[in-house]
C-alpha cells in the first residue's frame, strides 16, 4: 500500500512537471527581449511595465474574469440541481435531455458561435455581457452536470432518506445533505466551468459586442503581429497571483481547522 | 447554514449579469468602428476623440469571413467596416455599402492614382483605402543559396518539408493559376482541372499550411521557405535580414483593405469625419508605424523614414506585377474542395 | 463503457420517483434553458442546412438535401474517421495518465485535496495560444527537447517532432488531461479507505486490487472522464493547426473554414456539424437503451 502510494506520488509528480513545462517556457519568455516571443534574445523587465501602458488588455482580462465567475455561479447551480432531478425523479423523455444536455459539448463552436447569434437577433438580445455569459454557460454546465452526475451514481439512497427523516423537505436534504457530499464534484465542476469560460474565444467572438472583448479575443487579434511577451506577462501575473491566493487560503484554513467548513471557491 | 448566502450571492450575480450591463448609454455622438485586430492604432482613435468628440467603440475581427457573418446577421450596426478588395465588391454587388459623400472627405486627395477606381470598387464610389499589402516569398538567404523568383522555384522537390505557406484555398489556387499564364480571378472548371496536378506535386512538399502566424515556423528555422502575406515579411526582415522577401515573376496577389459605410450605419456623418481624420498625412503615417504594409497614401508616405521604405516586403523594388482578388461567387467553393481532397490525398 | 453510460439517466437509482409538480417546477429553469439555448439554435443549424448558400454568407432560404449529399463525400468521410480515430487515442492517454493522478489526489489528506485539484487547473488559465506557442518552442527542431536529448546523448541529430500527428495528440492530451482527472477523482474521493486497504490486504497484489475492486467502483467517474474529452476532443481544431502545421485536416477545421474561409459556405458547415451531432446522439441513445440489468 505505501509502495503504491508511492508510485502514485511520482506519478502525480511526473504529471505536474508535463502541466508546468509550457507553462515554465510561458514565464520564461515574459523576461525576452525580443518582441516575437520566438526565439530568446535576453532579460527584460520592460514587458511587465507594458502592462501597465496597456489598458485595452487589461481590462479585456477584467471582462474575461467577470464573465467566468457569473458563468461559473450560473453552470453550477444550473449543472448541480440538473444532476440531482435527472437522477431523482423519472421525468418523461429523461433520455431526450440527457442527450440534448450533451449537444453543447460536441457541437462544434463556430457553428455554436453563429447559430446563437442568429438566435440572440431573433429574440432581440443586445449583444454584450448577457450573449456571452448565456452562450458560455450553455457549453459549460454540462461540464458540471457530467461532474455532479458522476459522484451521484451509487449514492447510498439511505443517506438522503436519513435527511428526510429528520424532517427536512427535499429542498431541505438537498441542501443540507446532498450538496455536502456533492461538493468534491461541484467544486470540479466549477473549476471546468470557470477554465473553459476563461480561456473561450470562437464562441465568445459571435456573442461579444465592441465593449465586451475577452481576453482571448484580445490576444488571438496580436497573433498577426506576433504575440508579444505582454501576452507572457499578465498570464504570468495572473497566475501567480491565484497561486498565492490558493496557498495562503489553503495556509489560513489549516490554522483555523474546523473553521474551514467552506471549500475555496475558484 | 453557511450555504445560503453563498447561494443568494450567486442568484445576485446573475441578477446582476443579466441588468447591470446591458444598458447603453445611447450617446449621440459616436461611430462603431468594425475593422481587423490591431489594425487600429489606439493612438489614432484617441486623437480622433479628443479632436472630433466623436466615441468610436473599436470591434475586431480576424477574417472578412467573420466580419460578413457578423455583418449580415444584422446583430449590431457598425458605421465603419474595413473589408478586402473582393468583399468590396461582394458588398457592393449585394447592395451593403453607402455612398461616401466626398466632399466630407477631402483628404482624400492623398491617396495614390494607383489605389483609386480599382476594378472592385471601379468608381470610387464607397470605399477609402487603408492599406495595401501582397503576398509573396520569403526565403531565408542563409540556407537556400539559389536565386528564388517565382514559385516553380520554391515548389520543388529538393524543398520538400522546408516550406510554409498560408492556409487559404483561395491564394493558393491563384498560385498555381499564376504558373500557367492565368489571373487569380480566372476560376472556371476548366482552369481549375489545368492547377489540379501542379497543386497534386505542390502540396506533398508543404511543411506548414499557416494563415495567422507563418511567420513562427520561419523564424525557428524549422522551414525555409514561405509565401506568405508581406506584413509577416516585414516583421521576419525586421527581425532578420536574412529574410528576403521576393514578389513571384509570374504574378502575386495585391490586396488592398479600405474603410467603408455599410448601408444602415447610424452615424455616417461621423463615419466620414474617421475616413477624412486618417487620410491626413501624420495620422496615416502613424498607421504605417504600427504596421508595416504599403500605405497608399502619398503624403504619408513622404514622412517615413529610411528604414521603413527600405523594407522590401512594405515597399517593394522594381515593378511586380500585382492583381487584387474579385469576388468569384460559388466557384469559392470549387476552390474549397478541389484543395481539400489535394490535402487528405497528401 | 455501455454498461456504465447507463448510470447517467439515472438508470441506476434505484428509488426513483416519478416527478412530481414541485420537481418540475425545480427542474423548468434547466429545461427552459436547454430548449432556448440548445433546441432553438440546433434547430436554426438544422434549417440552415438545408439550405442554400448566401453570398455573403448566411443562406438563402430555398430547399436542398445537396448539403448532406456533399458530407457523403469520401474525403469528409475519410476526415471524420480520422477525427474520431484522434480523439479516442486522446482520451485512452489521458485515462492512463489521469487515473492516477485523480486517484493519489483523491486519496490525499483532506486539507490538501483542493491544493493539488488547483495546481491541475491553473496552467489552463493562461492564454490558449500561448500556452501552444510555448509548445512550439519545446518541439521544434532546434527546440529545448531536442537540445536536451542531443546533450544526454540519446540522439545524434534533431529529432522531427513539431508538425506530426504526434505533437497534435500531445497538445489535444495536453489540453483536455484536467477533464478526465477532475471527474475522476470526484468518483475516488467518496471511496472508502477501509475497502481500500481490504482490497490490499486480500493479498491480490495491487494490479487486481485496482481491476477488481477500484477500477469498477470509480467507473461512473472514469465514463464522465470519457465523455468530457472524447466529445469535446472531435471538434477541436486549434491545436491541429498549430502543433500540427495545418497539413492535416480534422473535421472541425472543415467546419470552421466553411464558415470563416473564402468559401462561405454555411449550409454545409451546418450539414456536417448536424451529422456529427446526430451521430453522436444516436450512438449514445442507443449505448443508454440497453437493458440495465443491475
Amino acid at each position: 500500500m505505501k509502495r503504491v502510494n508511492t508510485m502514485l506520488a511520482a506519478w502525480t509528480a511526473a504529471t505536474m512537471l508535463f502541466l508546468y513545462l509550457p507553462i515554465a517556457i510561458l514565464i520564461g519568455f515574459s523576461f525576452n527581449t525580443s518582441r516575437l516571443n520566438i526565439v530568446w534574445q535576453g532579460f527584460t523587465l520592460e514587458w511587465y511595465a507594458a502592462i501597465w501602458r496597456d489598458a485595452v488588455l487589461v481590462k479585456s482580462l477584467e471582462n474575461s474574469l467577470y464573465i467566468a465567475s457569473v458563468t461559473t455561479a450560473i453552470s453550477v447551480v444550473l449543472g448541480t440541481a440538473g444532476a440531482w432531478l435527472l437522477y431523482r425523479y423519472r421525468f418523461p423523455g429523461a433520455r431526450m435531455w440527457q442527450t440534448l444536455i450533451f449537444v453543447p459539448m460536441l457541437v462544434p463552436e463556430v457553428i455554436m458561435g453563429v447559430s446563437l447569434l442568429i438566435f440572440f437577433v431573433v429574440i432581440h438580445l443586445e449583444l454584450g455581457f448577457t450573449s456571452i455569459v448565456i452562450s458560455h454557460v450553455t457549453f459549460c454546465f454540462p461540464f458540471v452536470l457530467v461532474a455532479v452526475q458522476a459522484r451521484l451514481a451509487g449514492l447510498d439512497p439511505a443517506l438522503e432518506e436519513a435527511a428526510m427523516d429528520l424532517g427536512a423537505t427535499p429542498v431541505g436534504a438537498f441542501r443540507r445533505v446532498l450538496v455536502p457530499y456533492l461538493m468534491p464534484a461541484i467544486i470540479s465542476g466549477a473549476l471546468m466551468s470557470f477554465t473553459l469560460s476563461l480561456d473561450e474565444l470562437i464562441v465568445t467572438y459571435f456573442t461579444a459586442s465592441a465593449g465586451t472583448r475577452t481576453l482571448p479575443l484580445e490576444i488571438f487579434g496580436r497573433v498577426k503581429k506576433g504575440l508579444d511577451p505582454t501576452l507572457n506577462a499578465i498570464s504570468t501575473v495572473f497566475i501567480l497571483f491565484t497561486a498565492v491566493l490558493v496557498v495562503t487560503t489553503e495556509l489560513l484554513k489549516r490554522r483555523g481547522t474546523s473553521l474551514a467548513s467552506e471549500p475555496p471557491q475558484p | 447554514m453557511k450555504r445560503v448566502p453563498l447561494f443568494v450571492a450567486i442568484v445576485l450575480a446573475a441578477a446582476l449579469a443579466s441588468t447591470g450591463c446591458t444598458k447603453k448609454a445611447e450617446a449621440p455622438n459616436e461611430i462603431n468602428l468594425f475593422a481587423w485586430s490591431e489594425y487600429v492604432p489606439q493612438g489614432v482613435i484617441d486623437g480622433f476623440t479628443a479632436e472630433t468628440g466623436i466615441r468610436v467603440n473599436y470591434e475586431t475581427y480576424a477574417s472578412n469571413e467573420e466580419m460578413l457573418a457578423k455583418l449580415v446577421s444584422g446583430a449590431q450596426k457598425y458605421d465603419l467596416i474595413q473589408p478586402s478588395e473582393y468583399t468590396i465588391e461582394a458588398l457592393i454587388k449585394e447592395q451593403r455599402l453607402q455612398l461616401v459623400d466626398w466632399a466630407k472627405v477631402p483628404n482624400f486627395k492623398n491617396i495614390g492614382q494607383e489605389f483609386k477606381n480599382l476594378p472592385h470598387d471601379p468608381r470610387q464610389l464607397y470605399s477609402v483605402p487603408w492599406m495595401a499589402g501582397s503576398v509573396g516569398i520569403v526565403v531565408n538567404t542563409d540556407k537556400i543559396k539559389e536565386p528564388i523568383t517565382g514559385y516553380n522555384d520554391v515548389f520543388q522537390e529538393k524543398h520538400s518539408g522546408r516550406i510554409v505557406v498560408l492556409d487559404d484555398p483561395r491564394e493558393i489556387v491563384s498560385w498555381a493559376l499564376a504558373t500557367v499564364g492565368k489571373g487569380p480571378n480566372d476560376v472556371t472548371p476548366q482552369t481549375l482541372e489545368q492547377v489540379k496536378p501542379i497543386l497534386a506535386r505542390w502540396l506533398p512538399l508543404v511543411k506548414v499550411y499557416d494563415s495567422d502566424s507563418p511567420k513562427t515556423a520561419l523564424l525557428n528555422g524549422d522551414v525555409d521557405l514561405g509565401i506568405v502575406w508581406s506584413g509577416e515579411a516585414a516583421l521576419l526582415y525586421a527581425e532578420n535580414e536574412k529574410f528576403q522577401y521576393v514578389l513571384p515573376a509570374e504574378g502575386a496577389h495585391q490586396f488592398l483593405d479600405s474603410l467603408a459605410i455599410p448601408i444602415d450605419a447610424p452615424n455616417p456623418i461621423g463615419a466620414m469625419a474617421f475616413m477624412n481624420y486618417i487620410l491626413r498625412p501624420e495620422v496615416s503615417r502613424l498607421i504605417s508605424a504600427d504596421f508595416p504594409y504599403t500605405n497608399p497614401n502619398l503624403e504619408a508616405r513622404k514622412l517615413l523614414e529610411e528604414p521603413e521604405l527600405d523594407n522590401p516586403a512594405s515597399y517593394p523594388p522594381g515593378n511586380p506585377k500585382l492583381t487584387g482578388f474579385s469576388d468569384i461567387g460559388d466557384s469559392a467553393v470549387a476552390i474549397d474542395k478541389l484543395v481539400t481532397d489535394l490535402k487528405a490525398k497528401g | 463503457m455501455r454498461q456504465e453510460l447507463t448510470s447517467f439517466d439515472g438508470g441506476t437509482a434505484i428509488r426513483q420517483r416519478r416527478a412530481s409538480p414541485m420537481a418540475w417546477l425545480l427542474a423548468a429553469p434547466l429545461f427552459a434553458w436547454v430548449v432556448a439555448f440548445v433546441v432553438a439554435p440546433t434547430l436554426i443549424m438544422l434549417v440552415y442546412s438545408l439550405c442554400e448558400r448566401g453570398t455573403l454568407g448566411g443562406v438563402v432560404y430555398h430547399f436542398t438535401w445537396e448539403n448532406y449529399a456533399a458530407v457523403a463525400d469520401p474525403t469528409y468521410l475519410n476526415i471524420l474517421v480520422r477525427s474520431v480515430v484522434f480523439s479516442l487515442v486522446t482520451t485512452l492517454a489521458c485515462l492512463v495518465m489521469g487515473y492516477p493522478v485523480a486517484f493519489y489526489i483523491g486519496r490525499a489528506p483532506e486539507a490538501r485535496r483542493n491544493l493539488l485539484l488547483m495546481l491541475v487547473m491553473i496552467p489552463f488559465w493562461t492564454s490558449f495560444l500561448i500556452r501552444t506557442y510555448a509548445w512550439v518552442t519545446i518541439l521544434k527542431s532546434e527546440g529545448l527537447l531536442n537540445s536536451v536529448l542531443l546533450q544526454v546523448g540519446m540522439i545524434t541529430q534533431p529529432f522531427e517532432m513539431l508538425y506530426t500527428p504526434g505533437a497534435v495528440i500531445l497538445g489535444l492530451v495536453y489540453t483536455f488531461l484536467p477533464f478526465m482527472i477532475l471527474p475522476i477523482y470526484t468518483s475516488v474521493e467518496k471511496l472508502d479507505n477501509a475497502l481500500i486497504e481490504a482490497a490490499f490486504d486480500l493479498g491480490a497484489g495491487p494490479v487486481r486490487a485496482f481491476s477488481k475492486v477500484i477500477v469498477p467502483m470509480t467507473s461512473p467517474g472514469i465514463t464522465a472522464g470519457i465523455l468530457l474529452v472524447f466529445v469535446p476532443a472531435l471538434g477541436l481544431y486549434a491545436v491541429n493547426d498549430i502543433l500540427g502545421g495545418g497539413k492535416v485536416d480534422m473535421i472541425g477545421n472543415i467546419i470552421e473554414n466553411q464558415f470563416k474561409g473564402s468559401a462561405r459556405n454555411w449550409p454545409f458547415g451546418a450539414a456536417l456539424g448536424m451529422t456529427l451531432v446526430v451521430a453522436f446522439a444516436a450512438a449514445l441513445w442507443y449505448t443508454g437503451r440497453r437493458p440495465r440489468t443491475a
